[in-house]
């Protein structure tokens, strides 16, 4: 059979323990303030004021310039320069926003050079990275004050009103009121005064509130940045997508190309073997005088024969397996009744899926069968295929020890890959000591 | 004949070993790859070796290097290369290095017992014996084809004959002709293709093979 795996890694579950939800998110917001991830936001914030300022002002002028002397020579290359410098702004907010924010962002492709000093020109006044690189900087500039000025101040203010009874009393401030009265108070509205230790803490109870909440617009904001970022100075989805697809027929061709080998191995090594041998042993028999040896060699030329035969039925399952023909349940149920370890089989599929997709389809339960037989010291295994919303959901269950992975070099990844060239996905759910489920979702048409 | 045998797939080393025994020669050794051929060889100094082409550990041409090896290291063993495909480089590689004592035959061959074991006796003697196929690919690689185009087509079916390694005895029952008449051919044959005749079958061959590669 061609498509069966050899190995599966054995591993730990994925999912976590997950945790008494109030108690965490508790936990969550108190140590919001001395979160590190909440400091590299309110960093990243500070070093973006200047930058966005900076960025803001490159950009403005670069391109009204470039606008204005559009009518010289010089309008052109200095417009190309400024996309192109846009794109080296990029790489600095994305590199910064990845250090100090986490953000996922992915790096665009590179700039496509053309030959010639025009060729450089035009492709790069066409370089959409570029101008979608411009059009961040512009929004950078609000979105910078914003964040530095509004998200970041608060916390800072909130941090100072939590101590204003450390400088209420450490500066000892004097102000007069309206009527000329001496006050001694940091802080004040209109005529009321902070000015009593009651009074003072207050003040400094709403400032605990503030410095707790504080870290929540800085985060947001941060967010907000790695957004945009994603959208403007990632790469494009379209050429993302491309390159998606790209990888995927990679896979593809690969894929067919190594099935094509393990045929050609499979037809070399066994079947074409014993048919040399078969026409072997019957020509030692044609010119044998011997009647004991002729049958000798005609039994053994007959085995030989008959060993081809099922070679060649193995092969041609492996290729396409004929039961297929009668639909995704014939074959499933076949599959099933096939298994060394007992399946029960649910099956509702009432629409076929195209051909490509049921020979996938089949060749993943065939393939899971076989590892749970192999490895999974199962006693019960479950297939369940059904139809919803224009997808095929299987799913593979058994009763083993689980520990089945997805990582590379098994068996599982290797499905996975072939399942991914459709769009479809895998997904494996099998913590340690079982039960493993195996979900494999396919487009109903490729 | 004293023969070493290198197959990989045990049904066909196995089938080898009783044919050969069956027409009483005497299998000294049968191995299954190139390495262990190139010991075996060594050890037992054989007539011939009839060796795979696609072997472990690498299930591309080690059979076909062992072969090259063994041929330039022992002129006296005869190397029949023996695959399930025929190439024509493997083909010219292996006349390359050798002028005489090699073959390269199809599997298929085998069915044909006493031809197989004929061939494997020709090669074991300082003969040729390169199958149909292999020699009908040759001229067909030929860049020399425009010069073959002068042979009329019984010539050249007498030319794919001799690129096998028939002697002209073999080609006349072949042809259902007279040996007088094969004997024309070939001085014919030689003539179009600018060769001196020889006195021997197989530098004869050669002639043709080198002629065909230049």
């Amino acid at each position: 059979m061609t498509w069966q795996a050899d190995t599966i890694m054995i591993d730990q579950t994925l999912t976590p323990s997950v945790p008494d939800r109030a108690g965490g998110a508790s936990r969550v917001f108190l140590r919001a303030p001395i979160a590190k991830h909440t400091w590299g936001c309110f960093a990243y914030l500070l070093i973006c004021a200047p930058l966005g300022v900076v960025g803001f002002a490159f950009t403005v002028t670069f391109i009204t310039a470039g606008a204005v002397a559009a009518v010289t020579f010089l309008g052109l290359p200095l417009i190309g320069f400024t996309v192109l410098a846009g794109r080296r702004f990029a790489g600095l907010h994305r590199n910064l926003a990845r250090k100090m924010i986490g953000a996922r962002v992915d790096d665009p492709a590179p700039f496509q050079r053309r030959p010639g000093v025009l060729g450089w020109l035009s492709a790069a006044l066409a370089d959409g990275t570029g101008w979608r690189a411009l059009v961040y900087l512009l929004l950078k500039f609000p979105l910078s004050v914003a964040g530095a000025f509004g998200a970041g101040l608060f916390w800072v203010e909130g941090v100072i009103t939590f101590l204003y009874p450390v400088w209420w009393q450490a500066f000892d401030p004097t102000n007069k009121d309206s009527h000329g009265h001496v006050h001694h108070a940091g802080l004040q509205f209109g005529d009321f005064f902070f000015e009593t230790w009651p009074r003072a803490l207050v003040v400094s109870a709403v400032g605990l509130v503030a410095v707790f909440l504080g870290p929540w617009p800085v985060r947001g904001m941060a967010a907000l940045d790695g957004v945009l970022m994603r959208r403007l100075l990632g790469p494009w989805t379209g050429s993302a997508r491309v390159r998606e697809l790209e990888e995927k027929r990679t896979h593809a061709v690969e894929d067919s190309a190594a099935s094509l080998r393990r045929i050609e191995r499979d037809l070399h090594d066994g079947t074409q073997a014993r048919l040399v041998a078969l026409a072997m042993r019957l020509g030692q028999a044609r010119e044998s005088d011997d009647p004991a040896r002729v049958r000798e060699l005609v039994d053994s030329a007959h085995d030989s024969a008959k060993d081809a035969i099922a070679e060649l039925r193995d092969l041609v399952r492996g290729i396409h397996p004929p039961v297929l023909d009668q639909g995704l349940d014939a074959a499933l149920a076949t599959l099933a009744a096939r298994s060394a370890v007992p399946v029960e089989l649910h099956t509702h599929v009432p629409q076929r899926p195209s051909p490509a997709i049921e020979t996938i389809a089949y060749f993943c339960v065939a393939e899971l069968l076989t590892n749970i037989a192999r490895h999974s010291s199962a006693r019960q295994a479950t297939v369940q295929a059904h139809e919803r919303g224009g997808v095929l959901r299987l799913e593979v269950r058994d009763d083993g020890h689980g520990g089945a992975r997805l990582g590379a070099g098994t068996g599982l990844s290797g499905l996975d890959e072939r399942v991914r060239t459709v769009d479809g996905t895998l997904t494996v759910n099998s913590p340690p000591g079982g039960p493993t489920t195996i979900a494999v979702d396919l487009p109903m048409g490729v | 004949m004293r023969i070493v045998i290198a197959e990989d797939a045990a049904i066909l080393r196995d089938g080898l070993i009783q044919l050969l025994t069956d027409r009483g020669h005497e299998v000294v050794a049968a191995v299954s790859d190139g390495d262990a051929l190139r010991a075996a060889v060594a050890e037992h100094d054989p007539d011939v070796a009839v060796v795979d082409i696609r072997m472990p550990p690498s299930f591309t041409d080690e059979g076909l290097r062992a072969a090259i090896a063994i041929r330039r290291e022992r002129p006296s063993v005869g190397v029949l290369v023996f695959s399930q495909w025929v190439e024509t480089r493997y083909a010219a590689e292996l006349l390359a290095t050798s002028s005489s004592g090699v073959g390269y035959l199809l599997k298929d061959r085998v069915a044909d017992v006493s031809e197989f074991v004929e061939a494997l006796t020709r090669v074991a003697a300082g003969g040729t014996a390169l199958d149909p196929e292999v020699v009908s690919q040759l001229l067909g690689a030929s860049r020399r084809g425009d010069v073959l185009a002068a042979l009329t087509p019984r010539e050249r079916e007498v030319l794919g004959l001799m690129a096998e390694g028939r002697t002209n005895v073999a080609i006349a029952r072949q042809l259902v002709v007279t040996e007088r008449a094969v004997e024309k051919h070939v001085a014919n044959i030689f003539t179009k293709l600018d060769l001196p005749p020889s006195g021997e079958d197989h530098r004869r061959v050669l002639a043709v093979l080198r002629y065909l590669e230049s």
